[in-house]
This record gives C-alpha cells, structure tokens and sequence, in this order.
C-alpha cells in the first residue's frame, strides 16, 4: 500500500513538471517578422473611441504589426496586469496608475523608453518636449521608462442649482475652507431620518493617497520623513485630519460615508443628490455623454481644493499620472513596435483632450494651446496643479493607500478612536517601509 | 379517538414560519424584477413603491449594451453557456467513467487514488488560483474555453457521488455482458451509463450551476471582453454603474434568465436530486 | 478449475480499472496536486509577484507570521481573519441547520403535495442566482434608502434610523450571513426533506400505537434517526461557509470596511493579488486546506460512528 501510494505521487508529480520543461522564451531577433502587440488598459468609452481610430491607422501604416487591445476595469486592470507579471507572461504594454507602476520599474519589469522607435530624436529630444519634472517620477537612473498617457488632478465640481435651492450663491458662497466645506455641507444635506438623501460634498472614497494625504500636509503633517525612512510625521496634523473625517461621516456629523453611491457619478445625473464631487478635467466629457442638457445648461462650475483654516501649507490635492510602459520581457521586436505605437498614440495629444476622455498629456505643447485653454474652467485645474504634487508613489504606495484607507474607515465607520487609528497606521506604514 | 382541529394555535403558528420565510426569500428576487423597470430615482423614493410607473426599458437597452455599448452582454452569456454546457458534460464523462473504475474493478491503490481524489475536495480554490493560473498560462490557454473549462474538466465531488452510487450496481448484469463478449468499455458506454440516468442529471445540472456562478476564476483567465464571462459582466457592471440601480437590476434579471429556465424545465432534478444520494446512502 | 484463467481475468480487470480512472488521476495532478504542492512550497519562501529576484527562504517565518499574537491588534491581520471566517461560519451555519430543520418538519406535516412543491421551490429559488448577482441585489436593498431599513423600521416602529447594514462591522458581518443564510437555506431544506421522508412511516405507526405523545415522537424517534442527515448538512454547511468569497469581494469593491469582512479567503486574494505577498497568501491557504481537511475527517469519523440502528 505504500510502495502504490508512493508510486502514485510520484507520477502525479513528475507528470506536471514534465509538462514546463520547455526552455525559455527564443532571444532572436528579427526585425521584418510580424509582431502582435499585447495591450491592455482601463476602460473609458471616450478613450476607447479615440484609441481604436488611432489603433486601426497606426496597423494600417504598418502592414507587420498588429495590435490587440484590451480593456478592463481600473481596480481589475491593476491585479489583472500584477497576476500576469507574476506569472511571466504580462502584456506588452500597458498603463497603470503611477502609484501602482512604479514597482514595474524597480523589480526590473519594464523595459527603458526606446527614443527612436517613440519619435525622439534623442533623450534630451523627448525631456524637452514634457513639462518639467513630469518623467521625474519615471526616471530611474538617468532611464526613462514610462511615457505620460496623461496627468490627472481633481478640483471641485459645484452643481449650481443645488446650491441656489438652499438660499446659497454658488459663485459667492462656495467653500474655500474645510471647515467651510462642513458647514454649507450641512446646509445643503436633506436627510430621512438618518439617512442621507442629498448630500453637499463627499470625498473620492478610497483614493486617500490623493485627497487626505493632502489635507494633513496643509496641517503641517507628512507620509513619510524626508529621508524617506519614518512613517507618518506630525501627529498633531494627522489626528486632526482624522478626527475631520470622523467629524464628516455616520458617528459625527453624518455628512457623508464611503458606503453611499460615489459623488462623481451622481453628480452626472443631476439628480439633486449631491452638490459637489471631487474629480478631473475627464468629469466634463462624461457629464456631456451622460446628460447633454446638464452640459450645456452650464449650471455646474468647477472651484479650488479647499484648505484648512490654519493650514501652514497650502496643497492642493494629489495628481496622478498614468504611463504608458513596455514590459521587459517581451520579445525585443516587439517592445520596439509597442514603443513605436505609444509615440503614435501620444503625438495625438490634443485628440485625447478634446475627445479622448478629457485627458491631459503633460507636454508644453499641450499645456500652451489653445485647446486647453478654452476647455471649461481648465485654469483652475491648472492652478490647483501649479500648488499640487505627484501622488506618492513608492514601490508599495497601494499597500500603504489601504492602511490609510483602514484608518479613516476604522474612525468614520468602526467607532475607532483617531489616536488608536493613528497608532494602528503608523505601525503598518513603517512595516511596509521598512520591508522596501 | 382525538378529532384534529383544522386552525389550532401550532398550527397557526406553523403556516406563520412558512410564510414569512417565504417572503423573505422571494422578496429579493420580487424586488430584483420590479426595480429593473424602475428608474433610479424610483427605486430609491422611500418608501419603496413596488409597482414601477411604468416601464423603464431603457434599463435593460443600458444593460445589454453594457459599459461600453459594444453589446458584449450577448457574447458574455454565450460564452457562459458554452462553459458551464462543456463542463457539465466533461464531468459526467469522466466523472462516471472514474467512479466506475473505483467501484467495479479492484487494482492496486485503488483506495490510495480515492482517498487522494476525495482530498482534492478540501483544497479551497483560492489556495492554488495562483499555480493554477501559472499552469494555464504556460499552456498558453489563457482568454480562450479551454483556459476556462479544463482547470473543471472533473469534480471530485461528482466522482465521490458515481462511486456510491455505482457500488450498489448489480455486477451480475456486467459480468453476464462480459461473458456475452462485450468489451470494457461498451459495458460502461451501453450498461452502465444509460442505467445512472437520475445521478447524471442531478450530477449534471450541479455542475452547471457551480460553474454558471464561478466568478474569480474567468476574472483571473479572461482577459479580453470577448471572453468574459456573465458574473464578470454583472460585476463590473454594478462597479461601473453603481449608481443607476435600475439598470444594474436589469442587467442581473437577464442574467439569471439562463438559469432560471433550466430551473423550471428540470425542477425534479433540483429539487429531487440530493434524494438519489440520500437513498442510497448505507 | 482454471486458476491460472482467474488470475488473468483478474489482471485484466485490474488494467481496466487503471485506465479508467487514469483520465481523472491525469487531471487531478496537473490541477489540483501540483498546485497546492506549489502552494505548500511558496509558503516558505517571501515570494512578491513582481519580483524578478529569487525569493528569500523564510521557513516557517511565514507561518509564524500569521500567528504572531503581537499583530493581532491590527483588525487585518491573519488571527482576525480566523476570527471574522469563524463568526460568519458558525453565525451562518447554526442558523442554516436549525431553520432549515424546522422548516423542513413543517413541510413534511402539511398535506397538500402542491404546496410542499411550491414552498421548496420558493425556498430554493435564491440557490440559482449567481452569487455575483445576489450580492448586487442585496446591495442595493442594504443602502441606507433600500428595503433594508424600511422593513426592519417598520418591524420596530423606528422610522428614519439607519441601520448602517454596510457600514458599522457587527451589522456588515451580519448583512453577508443573511446573504448567505438567504442563497442557501433552501437547499437545506430539501436536504432535510429528503431525510424525513428516509425514515419509515412504520416506525411512526409503531410509536403511536405505544401511546407516544407527538413531542416525544420528535425528540426520541425523529431526532436521532436523523443524526446522519444532520451531521451531514453541518459540515456541508460549514464548509460551504469556509469557501465564502463573492459576497466579500462584492461588498468591499463597493466600499465596505475590509476589517470586519476579512475572511480567509478574501484575505488570501488581497495579500496575494492586491498586496503581491505570495508567500503569505500561500501560507493562508494552506492553513484553511488543512482546517478544511480536519472538518471533513472530522465528518467522516462521526458517520461511521453513529449509526444508530432501528
């Protein structure tokens, strides 16, 4: 009976592991061969329009490539890409959140820009042609290895009608404070009970990395010590961010929760809902597809990132940007051709703001045209980004957004007290760094 | 002799649990249909209004058509269809075929390979997606049917289920065939299969139904719309229209569709099946 | 007598059988051994997803990890996870066991065959929605404007309170067993049914001509004629409650606090997928497979035992 059992799993093993005997992949090059490029982003019908249009010109100008795109959801396409990584076989190219593609670059996952085959004449070519400092957070010892598909910040989305139907004036008394925030909130909140059935604003749940890392930076408070080592600097700062949003959600003043439909996409149907949402210049395009007459009725205005009273800095929230990376494995022919598209891509920036989901490529010529300029309240997305930083972006920036998240939630939602809360975070924060 | 009263207080009391309990469970599903052709606004009037104000039919047009109106919805539950269809074929084949041999023949390590496949039925899936995936990826089946139905291809479960069953068969009718001349396996292909017909049914109609409702695995493997499958449709949908309720009501009405009439059309099979088992337990 | 001839005929069978079960044996190995083998291996190592180097080997360190008592004040480490996986079990399998009994014996005392149809199959009704689509049901009846609070409101005369179903831990962890409770007390139910109707209507008749009351029918002769039947639903039904993943994943992908919600295997998919710790997604799951593989032993061992005979 044993002798059977080990002879068994023995088969049962070697059967498997017979199977992945096949070498590794062929490192021949060959540059007239047909290649298929692999690539995967998040959905957005506009984008999706404007990148089949772009898709199918760019195969058509080049016979031997052929391009498979693919689309998925923004939380799905993050562990989508990561379980194909991990499992060798990632797609070609592909964009992700800044915050979670930096850890491609630093596990040696993506392959450095290729400046020919993109358009450039050189690297200083393609450092000259971006807005200063923007591939910053893309270089790696002096390699470039992401380029910008776009750069996103959100300001305040304000619906007009709303604020009218609570005696206010939107273009007087909107909120340039956070403790303003709460309060006209709190005028315009219609509440059943204890249930909210308008609120006035309510936070971009669970994208803390980009909106309360902020807040406690206008406290004086930071992530993380300059030297990049300590975590959660400025106790004073974050106890009072915590103790803001504790304020804010069920137990407090009952203004808001993450668990109620998200601002954003209410604030599209103009259902007298929700007064403001916090979102990109991108917002615009979805408010025209969704609801034309909303649109063009132009009773919606875009304001500032609030501050705190006695805030010592004054930051606007986060921006993030996303890239288009290659991935390093990939048979050379074909990481060559997946730079060559994004270059083709990219050469169409103004496309991609006008029609292409409102997004900003960060390159002076986008930023001095007139395109940009004209599109509806484009300066104060300007200006709050002139007074913004790129989103953190640390190898495990996700890890540490999720032990933010767990903090403001234990506080809001879970009765947790701001200081226990804080302990909590500054435990896991300092684990997760010290673990890089 | 005691002379049963109709309405005594037990009784009452026990046509009281009845019914609220069938409230409860139908009122989700009574809800699901009447908000699908609701607006949004309605659904979330307090209080609810049950009957819509008429037909809101731009909630199942939102729902076909899908986040991107690229009518994925139809490719998704026929891709679904498809899966589930060949995984509940594959593992009444193999699943009956395997069971048979447990049963009916005696070989070396026979015990050995049933208590080992009845082990397989405490790995949770979670436990081996990763490894799973990595299989599938190195055979290059990932974003394709194959990718998705052979990771099922049999259950251990539906071998446990063949082999009880298969053990009460009389053997006087194989061994009578096999004197008659018939090979192995047209006794298996001719007796033994046409006489199992209750437990293949059920055997098959559970396996349907546990792959119909399979979601993390199709989320790992199918990459590409086309190949998606309808829980990964309906999921991302609700993510994406999180705040039209009435349209993500309809898109989970139309889903169910499939398995609803498979339900109605085979209720015995449903409902009956674990008596099969039952019966012939011990 | 030909005992040569047996011999063969023997060996022959012998063959057959191998070949039939080698299809099975083929498959199991390549999915099912082999990865949860890769599983047990990874286990001891620090394996990140994106890492190209060579994981570090940390022995049991990963195991330790997860058991380290000073982490249990964080609400997502592992223990709690245990914790969490248990409450939602035993909070949903004991209510499971003991409505779907009783419902079950209701249904077996009433005497139209047409309504005993129709009740169970309303009952399982909820089994053949997919788990996705329940969770999306449910989730709009637990919005704080949804049927959720109206009823209960209205059941106890509080109108407007909000019962925070998604919000607040204890009612988040009790908002996914009434999902569950829902999706499968019907399949209870029948499987209960189909005990009763196990039992012979003799031993009733016997009993009743002994002059036994109906109570005592119940607690002595029903009861434990039943014992297989019960044992077999509960660890059916824990089981079943082990491997809960959607209902998880549907609520946190909406917004719900993780903490409350972190069962095992929703834990092991955020650490391995989300957070790329494969290692110790790797240990997770080889504590749950062999927490799985106890409770299944477990039923093994107690149906044997108990047989009790009539």
């Amino acid at each position: 009976m044993k002798k059977t059992f080990i002879i068994v799993l023995f088969v049962a093993l070697l059967l498997p592991l017979s199977v992945f005997a096949q070498g590794a992949k062929e490192a021949a090059i060959d540059e007239t061969k047909p290649v298929t490029i692999q690539y995967w982003t998040h959905e957005d019908p506009a984008r999706t329009q404007l990148e089949t249009e772009l898709i199918a010109k760019f195969m058509a100008d080049n016979p031997n490539i052929t391009v498979v795109r693919s689309t998925q959801a923004s939380v799905k396409q993050i562990e989508l890409v990561q379980t194909a990584f991990a499992a060798n076989q990632g797609p070609d190219m592909f964009n992700l959140p800044i915050e979670n593609q930096y850890a491609y670059i630093t596990n040696g996952r993506v392959a450095p820009v290729d400046y020919q085959a993109a358009g450039y004449a050189s690297k200083q070519d393609l450092l000259d042609k971006y807005m200063d400092g923007v591939l910053d957070t893309v270089t790696v010892d002096g390699e470039v290895y992401g380029l910008p598909l776009e750069l996103t910040n959100w300001c305040i989305y304000l619906n007009k009608k709303v604020f009218r139907s609570a005696g206010l004036d939107p273009e007087k008394d909107y909120p340039k404070t956070w403790e303003e925030m709460a309060d006209i909130s709190e005028k315009l909140v219609i509440r059943d009970g204890d249930i909210l059935i308008r609120r006035g604003f309510d936070f971009r749940y669970p994208y803390y990395l980009t909106f309360f890392v902020p807040m406690v930076e206008q406290l004086g408070g930071d992530l993380l010590s300059s030297d990049g080592k300590k975590a959660i600097i400025g106790d004073e700062a974050w106890l009072k961010a915590l103790t803001y949003m504790q304020q804010w959600g069920p137990s407090g003043r009952n203004l808001g929760s993450p668990t109620y439909k998200n601002a954003r996409n209410l604030f599209n149907q103009d259902n007298n809902d929700i007064a403001m949402a916090h979102t990109g210049l991108y917002q615009q395009g979805r408010i025209e597809k969704d609801n034309p007459a909303f649109f063009k009725s132009g009773e919606w205005m875009v304001i500032p990132y609030p501050t705190f009273k006695d805030a010592v800095r004054d930051v606007a929230a986060c921006y993030y940007g996303h890239f288009f990376m290659v991935n390093a494995d990939s048979d050379p022919a074909v990481q060559k051709a997946a730079w060559k598209l994004a270059g083709f891509l990219l050469s169409h920036g103004e496309e991609y703001l006008t029609r292409g989901g409102n997004i900003i490529q960060p390159t002076k010529a986008l930023f001095a045209s007139d395109t940009l300029k004209n599109m509806p309240y484009s300066q104060v997305f300007i200006d709050d980004m002139a007074r913004s930083h790129m989103i953190y972006y640390g190898e495990n920036s996700a890890q540490i957004q999720t032990q933010i998240r767990n903090a403001v939630e234990s506080v809001m939602l879970s009765g947790v007290s701001p200081e226990k809360a804080l302990a909590t975070l500054r435990a896991s924060v300092q684990e997760i760094i010290d673990e890089q | 002799m005691q002379i049963e009263k109709r309405f005594t207080l037990p009784k009452i009391g026990m046509y009281l649990v009845l019914f609220v309990m069938l409230v409860f469970t139908l009122m989700p599903i009574l809800f699901m249909i009447s908000a699908s052709m609701m607006t949004s606004r309605q659904i979330l009037k307090m209080p609810y209004t049950w009957i819509p104000e008429g037909i809101a039919w731009e909630n199942f047009a939102k729902a076909i058509q899908g986040n991107d109106k690229t009518y994925i919805f139809v490719r998704n539950i026929s891709n679904s269809l498809i899966v589930s269809t060949s995984v509940a074929i594959s593992t009444v084949l193999i699943a009956s075929l395997t069971g048979y041999g447990l049963a009916k023949f005696r070989f070396r390590g026979r015990n050995t390979v049933f208590m080992m496949i009845m082990a397989t039925m405490m790995i949770p899936f979670e436990a081996i997606m990763i490894p799973l995936y990595m299989v599938v990826m190195t055979l290059r089946i990932q974003n394709s049917y194959i990718g998705l139905i052979l990771p099922f291809l049999v259950s251990a479960f539906g071998v446990f289920q063949m082999k009880q069953f298969l053990t009460t068969f009389p053997t006087e009718f194989l061994d009578a065939a096999r004197v008659d001349g018939m090979g192995e396996f047209g006794i298996y292909w001719r007796i033994v299969l046409p006489n199992c017909k209750p437990v293949i049914a059920t055997l098959a109609i559970l396996s349907f139904r546990s792959q119909w409702d399979n979601l993390l695995w199709p989320l790992l493997v199918s990459q590409s719309d086309k190949m998606k499958t309808i829980p990964q449709y309906i999921s991302s949908f609700a993510l994406e229209r999180s705040t039209d309720e009435g349209a993500m009501m309809a898109a989970a009405l139309l889903a169910s569709i499939p398995m609803f009439i498979l339900f109605m059309s085979l209720t015995k099979y449903f409902i009956g099946g674990s008596a099969i088992y039952e019966s012939r337990k011990g | 007598m030909g005992t040569r001839k047996y011999r063969g005929i023997e060996r022959k069978q012998a063959r057959w059988g191998f070949v039939f079960v080698l299809p099975a044996m083929l498959f199991f190995s390549l999915f099912s051994f082999y990865p949860i083998i890769n599983a047990i291996y990874t286990s001891f190592f620090d394996k990140r997803a994106l890492s190209k180097l060579p994981p570090k080997f940390l022995g049991l360190g990963n195991y330790i990890r997860l058991f380290d008592p000073s982490r249990a004040a964080s609400d997502l480490s592992f223990l709690n996870s245990l914790k969490s996986t248990m409450v939602f079990t035993l909070g949903t399998f004991i209510p499971l066991l003991i409505v779907s009994l009783i419902l079950a014996v209701f249904i077996s005392n009433l005497s139209s065959n047409k309504t005993k149809k129709f009740l169970q199959i309303s009952y399982y009704c909820p089994a053949i929605l997919s788990s996705v689509v329940a969770a999306t049901i449910w989730m709009i009846i637990f919005d704080p404007r949804g049927l959720g609070n109206q009823w209960l409101n209205a059941l106890m005369n509080t109108p407007g309170v909000d019962r925070r179903w998604l919000v607040d831990p204890v009612m988040e962890q009790v908002s996914t067993m009434v999902i569950y409770f829902w999706k499968y007390i019907g399949y209870f139910v029948i499987l209960f049914i189909t005990g009763l109707a196990s039992i012979p209507p003799t031993i009733y008749e016997a009993s009743t001509i002994d002059g036994a009351t109906k109570n005592q029918v119940f607690w002595r002769i029903t009861l434990p004629l039943l014992k297989p039947t019960v044992v077999l639903v509960s660890v059916m039904a824990m089981l079943q409650c082990l491997k809960t993943f959607s209902t998880q994943y549907m609520l946190y992908s909406n917004g719900a606090p993780r903490a409350p919600i972190n069962v095992i295997t929703f834990n092991i998919y955020v650490t391995g997928i989300q957070q790329q710790y494969l290692g110790r997604a790797s240990a997770m799951s080889v504590v749950l497979f062999l927490m799985m593989l106890l409770l299944t032993l477990l039923q093994f061992k107690t149906t044997k035992s108990e047989n009790v005979e009539y």
